[in-house]
This record gives structure tokens, sequence and C-alpha cells, in this order.
């Protein structure tokens, strides 16, 4: 567990300094923003009639000035941009070692490398819960400042719950991504597979199948598709889990059974 | 060859490598005593990476076995503390220090003498780039932080890919200086380089590898005896001289520089009874030179005798 343990805080060492870090915080960021400028639009419908786009935007999803839509937005953008976002994050943290010629330098260790990739994982699940509690309060703090109507705790918690969940299943299927770098062996790779899944949730999403293709459950869940989410089931998830799981297992194996040669 | 009753600490038996239809290493087998500096000999391309790769476990053979420390190299080999290395172009982290790269290894390899960091920037002159950040590091610095990340934890073996590359010469001798210093306290070190005369200066055992076969393997000693050494002598009348020299019974050869090459171990040895011949029969010498083939030369030969 100590090696474990020594192995995560460097990780957390090699992420510091990196630019990257807060790109992805500031990025995510842009959801609660753009969730705040719905709260205005609803608030002020007048007014904001000049945005037009926006507007028609807000109008179509029933946008109310209430925490019940920010947090839905909050966590539409999770199930949904989530999936770049957070396939960003895993692209670097284990694209980066061939992409800075440093994976050489972890392979021949006192700590094994199955504790090594586990570090990244478990690095790669902290980086994407904190960016989803920041942007929970960075929400919060724009709700405050707009003024939302109160909400009682009994009806702040499954809104929290739904959240939270979403993110879960977000992270769980970044997992195939981390292969991705290691197999492609830097950022660019596992990039493409991100940009290819997010084109074809839309599409799969688009025709009916959404529920079952893993990459559109979480904006799925997330109620982004609206009535699609009372189709997802059992074998929905079973199908999410088990694709975090193959990607997960096929990332350790990979590293440690795959020649390197880079 | 043989290192008397030293412990082996590199072992190999036998070891090949594929890559598609491109042999990479065929049946090499080597042994490194403990305390040896061993220099790895080859051409861009020849296996030296390859066969440092499958060392350290990187790559495997697809026949053959490694031992390391008298240990089998497997899945269960647990000595890599034991072990330094340094695998072609040394890479960092680039937005962290010299230090934080350090301390990024020093977790990794699980130590816990917090002062093994200060050592080594200490030890390899870095005290200076200490809190500069990787990426504006100069080439040589970069190469320092390298060898110090391979030696931070006082390794018994060390595996040095090209250790002095792009350092400056004043770098290359303390590293020089640094690898004999370590051997002379028991480091056992395996190192690769294309830069021939520094490998001559600091091996005690050399290997020559070629299209990824061991072609030669010898002691300094019996480099030194290999090696072609002959006088090179000019005088006032080379031609007249030749003919001298060759009724004395040397063995004589007039080269396209016209100069007179010597190559019997009696001139090479005594090369003032050469002069005092030419002097006496009125061709005084204007040049008397032992020349030693150096170890590029040796190189070039020996491979060129191996086709394969």
């Amino acid at each position: 567990m100590k090696r474990q343990w020594l192995a995560i805080q460097a990780e957390f060492l090699k992420i510091r300094h990196s630019s990257i870090v807060w790109v992805s915080f500031i990025a995510f960021a842009l959801a609660p923003l753009m969730g705040a400028i719905f709260i205005l639009i609803a608030q002020h419908p007048e007014a904001m009639a000049q945005t037009g786009a926006l507007a028609a935007k807000a109008e179509i999803m029933n946008f109310g000035s209430n925490w019940t839509s920010y947090l839905n937005i909050l966590t539409q953008a999770i199930g949904v941009g989530g999936v770049l976002i957070f396939g960003f994050v895993s692209s670097w943290i284990f694209g980066r070692e061939y992409s800075e010629g440093t994976a050489k330098d972890l392979l021949s260790l006192a700590v094994s490398r199955t504790k090594i990739i586990n570090a990244k994982f478990i690095v790669y699940m902290i980086w994407c819960l904190t960016l989803a509690i920041s942007n929970l309060l960075v929400g919060f703090l724009l709700g405050s400042i707009l003024q939302l109507p109160p909400l009682e705790m009994g009806s702040l918690a499954p809104l929290l719950i739904y959240y939270l969940i979403t993110t879960l299943l977000t992270i769980i299927i970044g997992t195939p991504i981390a292969f991705f770098a290691i197999w492609g062996k830097g950022y660019l790779p596992p990039l493409g597979f991100v940009a290819l899944t997010l084109v074809l949730a839309q599409i799969i999403a688009a025709i009916g199948y959404g529920t079952y293709f893993p990459w559109s459950i979480p904006g799925l869940y997330s109620g982004a598709g609206g009535e699609y989410k009372e189709l997802l089931n059992y074998l929905s998830y079973t199908i999410l889990v088990g694709t975090g799981l193959v990607g997960y297992i096929a990332t350790v194996r990979f590293w440690e059974k795959a020649d390197q040669s880079n | 060859m043989n290192g008397g009753n030293r412990p082996s600490v590199i072992k190999t038996d036998g070891i090949t490598k594929y890559f598609g239809t491109t042999t990479a290493a065929e049946n090499i087998s080597i042994t490194v005593n403990e305390g040896e500096i061993y220099g790895f000999l080859g051409l861009n391309g020849a296996g030296k990476t390859t066969l440092i790769r499958i060392l350290l476990g990187m790559i495997k053979a697809q026949s053959g076995r490694v031992h390391l420390l008298g240990a089998p190299l497997n899945k269960r080999f647990k000595r890599w503390n034991e072990i330094g290395y340094l695998v072609e172009t040394p890479y960092a982290y680039p937005n962290l220090s010299v230090r934080e790269n350090l301390e990024v290894y020093y977790k990794l390899r699980q130590l816990n003498q917090p002062q093994l960091v200060a050592d080594i920037i200490q030890k390899l002159k870095l005290n200076k780039y200490e809190h500069t950040k990787a990426k504006v590091l100069s080439l040589g610095n970069q190469q320092r932080l390298g060898l110090a990340k391979a030696l931070m934890h006082h390794p018994k073996l060390l595996i040095l890919d090209e250790p002095i590359n792009g350092l400056d010469p004043e770098g290359i001798v303390e590293v020089r200086e640094l690898l004999k210093e370590l051997a002379a306290n028991g480091t056992t070190i395996f190192l690769s380089s294309h830069i021939l005369g520094e490998i001559s200066k600091i091996a005690t055992r050399i290997g020559i590898v070629h299209n990824g076969q061991l072609i030669k393997e010898l002691t300094t000693k019996e480099l030194d005896d290999q090696l072609i050494r002959k006088l090179m002598v000019k005088t006032t009348d080379n031609f007249q001289a030749k003919n001298l020299l060759a009724k004395a019974g040397y063995n004589i050869y007039l080269n396209e520089r016209q100069e007179i090459e010597i190559s019997d171990t009696k001139a090479i040895h005594f090369p003032e009874m050469i002069s005092k011949m030419l002097v006496e029969a009125g061709y005084p010498p204007k040049q008397v030179f032992l020349f030693t083939e150096d170890l590029e030369h040796y190189f070039l030969r020996t491979i060129r005798s191996n086709p394969s």
C-alpha cells in the first residue's frame, strides 16, 4: 500500500506546474458560465431577447430561473462535455510519458508497472472528480450571485446524486482512452478516439441505439437526451461498466506485456 | 575473459530478438563481472539499444535468458533498485525543475533517505540548475540530469546507453572520472557508446556488435595486443633507405605518401636502432613515428572482416 501511495505522490508531483491542469478547469467552467447566461435570459426575457439563438435554446430547454434547471444543465455538461474533457485528461495523463519521452524511465523500477498505471488511473479519477466539484462550486457561486430562489435540502439531494452518478459514469468510460494513449504512444491517438466516440455517440443516440453505446450513456443519463433517459436499463449500465473494465484491464496488460521500444 | 572469482552481474545466454524480418539481436551471450566497465560498441542500428532494453526488461527476447545480479530476469525480478539506467536520449518532465524531476524518481524508487536528492545534485554539479525547469536545460545538463536519475540510489549495476552524448569536454572528463570511481568502488558498468575513443579510455572489456551479432569480445589488454602498430619513417632518401632496411631483414612497405612503414616487433620496440642504422648509412631520418591504430580503425577493420 505504501508503494502505491508513493507512486500516487509521484504522479501528483508530475502534474505540478502543468498549465494543462488550469486549462482543463477553465475550459470546463464554461459550462456553469453558460448556465448562468441561461438564468439571466430566464430572469430578463425581454432584455435578453436580443441574444437570439441563446434565448431560443433556453426556451427549448424549458430553462427556468431556479436551482433545478441550473443543476440539470451542469449535470448534462458532465454527461456530454465530460466525455470530451475527461477524455482529454486521460489522454494527457497516459500519453504524456510517450510524448515527453519519459515512458522508458517508468519500466524498470522498484514500484511495479501495474502500480504506476493504477496511480495514473487514481490521479485521473481525482482530477475528474475535482473538475466536477469545481463546476458545482462555480455553479453555486454564480447561482447565489444571480439570487436563485433557495432550494430545500430534500430537493437538492437527488439533483446532487444525479450529478455525482453522471460524473462517475463519465469517468468510467474514460479508461479505454488510457489504452489508446499507451498503445498509440502519445496524445494524438487517444484524442482521435475521443473525437470518434463523440461523433458516434451523437449518431448512434440519434438513430435510437444510444442506450447501448457506452459513450452515449452518460449523456442520456444526465438528461441531455430528454425522455431517452427512461430507456436506459441494466444492460446499458452493464455495457458501460464492462467497457470501463475492459479499458482498464487492456491498459494494464498492454503496459505490462508489450515491448516498449520507444 | 573471465573475471576470476568475481561474480557475474550481467549474464545473457543466446539472446535473440527480431523486429519483423529485421534481426536486432542474434544469439548474444555475454558475461559482465562485478566491478567491470563493459563497453558495448556498434554502428547505429547494430543492436546495442535492443540488448540494453532486453537487459532492462523493456522488450522481450524471442529466445535466450538474462540473469542480472545473479537472479533470472522475469516478472518476479525484484532487484530494480540495485540497477540504474539511462537509455538513449535522456528526457525529463519539462515543467518540473531538476530537483522535482529527481523527487519523482526518488518516490518511484521508494527511497527513504531524502539526502540522496541533494547529494546527487551536488555530485553531478547541477546545483546551479536545481530549481531550473528541465525544458530550459542545455543538452549537456539534460544528460547530467539523466545520469543523476540513474545514479541517485547508488546502484550496484549501471546500464548506460550513450552516457556522454551532448556533454562538453569538461563534462566528458567528469563523467569518465565518475564512472571510474564508481567501478573502483565495486559498481558494475555496462555502457554503449559510438564515441569509441571514450570507451577505450574507461572500459575494462569491450564487445563489438554488428548486424545484431556479437562479433568480438575482448579485454582492454587483448585489444591493446590486437591493435596494429608500425614505425613510420621518412628520410632524406626514402627509396635508398627502404632498400637498406629490407637488406637488414626488416619487413618494409613504402606507402602512397612515400613513408616507410616497418611492422617488425623489433623495430617497434627499438626504434633507436633504425635511426642509428639510417644515420650511419647517410640517410638521416626526418621522422620516426610509432603509429598505433586507434579504436575507430580497429572497430571498422573488425566489422569489415565480418560481412554478416
